[in-house]
């Protein structure tokens, strides 16, 4: 995990990808996903109910919490927002 | 799973003009039945006011079987489905309490915000101990 963490674009790859996968989208694939579109409403259109399924699915990959809406509103702002909150998060481990 | 049951009378100002209990009532009867679950693990509304939260429903389905009439007694059942993540969702049943023959079966599900309406995405302290046992309470065989 630490090599995917430690390599931004292959860290953001990751994210695409496990965000297909929770959440069963079936009308987007990775390539179409851009790293700088924004994961709610106007982006992929992502709702509350997304955010809740892929901070368990973070959590359990990463071992980094997201406590709630204000520092997902920052995590979740784009693939590449969340790849940086996620490798800064993740060496923050204990 | 462990189901809550409350027992209700169908009034005449709940049916509509073929006689039958109308349909927008059994949201009425859904929330009896979450009540009743809610007040064993002091989760009513207010208390989790207290606590610093408010859980608006954002999805609710409903199949209706077979129709109720003034005047039936009716038994709503309601039980948590034991969440994944940090929303509640009950599940409810409508029977008819003579022969208990299911009348609805519905579903609600429910997301916590604070009273600062701040949606949160886990859950903790006392807010958590007390779903903790609202869920190990419906989890039981």
């Amino acid at each position: 995990m630490e090599e995917i963490v430690n390599n931004s674009e292959v860290l953001c790859e990751f994210l695409k990808k496990m965000i297909i996968d929770t959440l069963k989208l079936e009308d987007i694939t990775v390539e179409e996903i851009e790293s700088r579109t924004p994961l709610f409403r106007k982006g992929l259109g992502l709702d509350s109910i997304d955010a809740l399924e892929l901070v368990v699915a973070i959590e359990k990959i990463f071992d980094v919490i997201i406590e709630d809406e204000e520092v997902g509103k920052r995590a979740f702002a784009s693939i590449k927002a969340l790849a940086k909150f996620i490798r800064k998060k993740y060496k923050q481990r204990k | 799973m462990e189901w809550i049951e409350k027992e209700e009378v169908v009034r005449i100002n709940e049916v509509d003009e073929w006689g039958m209990a109308w349909y927008g009532h059994y949201m009425a009867w859904f929330e009896a039945g979450r009540i009743s679950l809610l007040r064993r693990f002091d989760l009513l509304p207010r208390q989790m006011v207290d606590l610093g939260y408010i859980a608006p429903v954002i999805n609710l389905k409903c199949d209706f079987k077979h129709p109720a009439v003034c005047g039936d007694w009716i038994i709503i059942r309601t039980t948590l489905i034991k969440p994944e993540i940090a929303a509640l969702t009950f599940k409810f049943e409508i029977l008819l309490k003579e022969n208990r023959a299911l009348l609805a079966r519905g579903e609600t599900t429910q997301v916590l915000l604070t009273t600062s309406r701040k949606m949160i995405y886990r859950l903790s302290g006392e807010l958590e101990k007390r779903i903790s046992n609202l869920v190990n309470y419906c989890a039981q065989k």
